[in-house]
């Protein structure tokens, strides 16, 4: 039967392909039994529904993608050919540059902080099992499973006129600083980035004191021994060994800013004017509300290749030998 | 050993930095309570009509019946091809998998920015646009990614022997993926399933785009209208927000370490 040997591939011992199993259309690959064979066809049909619906939902729309890129369409009328005017955009569009540029300033309120701050209360907490690690990993994990629609409303009213902020700031003499802080031309960008270093803060911190208790207490013991000052103890034995851990939290949170939507829309929708622009909103706009159909395709290839940039860089800097 | 000043520290700093992040969800539970429409907190006298005067005045009844449709709908595929394909992948191989698996591995690092537009106009077409069967139909698709690694590496995981054990007594595929396998996959099942809840029920930028009859919105969109109307109820603002949070928040409580550990390991890849 053709399911009858069902071992996983990595158990099957080379030995036990027969001789005549070899047929001519397997010369030149790899020596397969019929059997084996079959069983990969078998495989093929159980992961049918699955790649179909890849296919139809993700892989077949990004090619187009990548074709409607080329075109200038308004979803419209008929679209017409222009190269790759859509791409040298992103270095002649002012409201393009500036999304980027918006980019870069989250990067640092959603990865760079959380991280920083993660790293030394790692660095902080140190060794040792701690009692009520549970609770404190359930509270700090709590942003993550929380709405992002939820989080902006409950953001946008901490920064209201009349939000916690601002009654605080007064009630400690600093009324001048209170504002409408995610109206204000200057603040909104930075404001939005709190939000995010609040989300991410929690997560970086749970997978580093994770990391932190999973190394071998023996380590620091001997580093004492050998009188290594904490600074010295941090640098060589815990940052090393939370090299896993610093690629996941880069990964998840620079890709969290470079495609920050939800916070945006539903706070600022961008303003006020464009000072909280991000590629992401734009792409939406260009889409949906006034549309220039082949720019959205466009950004969206863009963010795309600068995401997987990224996660490759990161992955590669990760599994490199300290 | 540690000392006794370096846990108090510990203790110092996880509990201050746990206050940061509890403080404004705290904050804005007592603000769903309050009395009166700015929001003002007043402990002495809780409001809990405020939930159900949100539910009614932001058609939140129907908001939720969509999220839930959509939710289970797509939790359901999701589960299921993840299992057909894990064990594919994982245990029977594929036929043409070095082209294909690469492609699949693809989709982890890929979002939904990359493919939105040309989808939006191929569901137009099909009339798959203001439809809950349609964001279904993404989120499944979508969904592929993640379920076929997190099966497949499941299912290597369980113990060859076990396998070759049943393969002795003649089981078939579909025996051995059934009453061998899955059994002991039921946890990390379980964890593909709660995910799959949490990324449908509390995703936003799909439906705003592929939704438009706001009779047919699920519940996150809802809250985003409610939120433009009634900005002035932050009270009511508040308790609409929290019925939105409150399907995954109780999930959350009861399976935190699924949750925990599917998001930590989910982003490790291979």
């Amino acid at each position: 039967m053709s399911s009858r040997q069902l071992l996983p591939r990595r158990a099957a011992p080379a030995a036990a392909v027969p001789e005549g199993a070899v047929g001519p259309a397997a010369r030149g690959r790899r020596r397969q039994s019929p059997r084996a064979r079959r069983r990969r066809w078998l495989g093929l049909a159980f992961a049918a529904p699955a790649l179909i619906m890849y296919g139809f939902v993700v892989v077949v729309p990004i090619v187009q993608s990548v074709s409607y890129s080329f075109y200038s369409w308004d979803g419209v009328s008929t679209a017409r050919f222009v190269g790759l005017s859509n791409y040298t955009a992103f270095f002649t569009d002012p409201e393009l540059g500036e999304a980027l540029a918006h980019v870069l300033v989250l990067v640092l309120f959603f990865a760079g902080l959380p991280i920083l701050l993660g790293l030394l209360s790692a660095a902080l907490l140190g060794r040792g099992k701690l009692r009520g690690a549970g609770l404190y990993r359930w509270l700090l994990f709590l942003p993550q499973v929380l709405t992002s629609v939820v989080v902006a409303v409950i953001w946008k009213r901490i920064y209201g006129p009349n939000g916690p902020l601002n009654s605080a700031l007064r009630a400690v003499g600093l009324g001048d600083l209170a504002r409408n802080w995610l109206g204000d031309f200057t603040w909104a960008l930075p404001s939005l980035g709190v939000i995010g270093t609040w989300t991410a803060l929690g997560l970086c911190m749970v997978l580093f004191v994770a990391g932190v208790a999973a190394i071998p207490n023996e380590l620091y013991e001997q580093a004492r021994l050998d009188g290594a000052s904490p600074v010295k103890e941090f640098l060589a034995i815990t940052l090393p060994a939370l090299r896993g851990q610093l690629a996941v939290a880069l990964t998840l949170t620079v890709t969290g800013a470079l495609r920050a939507f939800d916070l945006v829309w539903v706070t600022t929708q961008g303003g006020p004017g464009t000072s909280t622009t991000t590629p992401a909103l734009l792409l939406y706009r260009k889409a949906f509300l006034n549309p220039d159909v082949g720019m959205a395709a466009a950004i969206g290839i863009v963010l795309a290749i600068i995401c997987l940039l990224v996660a490759l860089i990161i992955t590669r800097l990760s599994e490199e030998n300290a | 050993m540690i000392s006794r000043t370096e846990r108090l520290l510990n203790h110092t700093v996880l509990a201050f930095v746990s206050i940061l992040v509890l403080f404004p969800v705290v904050w804005f539970f007592f603000t769903a309570l309050s009395p009166n429409q700015g929001g003002q907190l007043d402990f002495g006298n809780l409001h809990w009509g405020n939930f159900g005067t949100a539910w009614r005045l932001g058609g939140f009844g129907h908001a939720m019946l969509a999220s839930a449709v959509i939710t289970i709908g797509a939790v359901t595929g999701q589960t299921v091809l993840a299992i057909l394909s894990g064990f594919a992948f994982g245990v029977l191989g594929v036929a043409g998998q070095r082209v294909i698996f690469p492609v699949v591995l693809l989709g982890l690092m890929i979002s939904a920015e990359v493919f939105i537009v040309p989808l939006y106009y191929t569901f137009q077409s099909l009339g798959l646009t203001n439809s809950w069967l349609g964001l279904i139909i993404i989120q499944i698709g979508m969904g592929v990614p993640f379920g076929t690694f997190w099966m497949r590496a499941t299912f290597r995981a369980v113990p060859v022997s076990l396998v070759e054990a049943a393969e002795m007594d003649g089981a078939r595929a579909w025996r051995i993926l059934w009453q061998i396998l899955l059994p002991i996959s039921r946890p990390a099942v379980l964890t593909l399933a709660l995910l799959s809840f949490m990324w449908t029920w509390n995703d936003f930028f799909l439906s705003l785009i592929f939704i438009a009859d706001p009779s047919i919105q699920p519940a996150t969109l809802a809250l985003g209208v409610f939120q433009g109307r009634h900005s002035v109820d932050v009270n009511l603002l508040a308790a609409g927000s929290l019925i939105v949070a409150l399907p995954v928040l109780v999930l959350y409580a009861f399976f935190q370490r699924h949750f925990i550990r599917g998001v930590l390991n989910g982003a490790l890849k291979e």
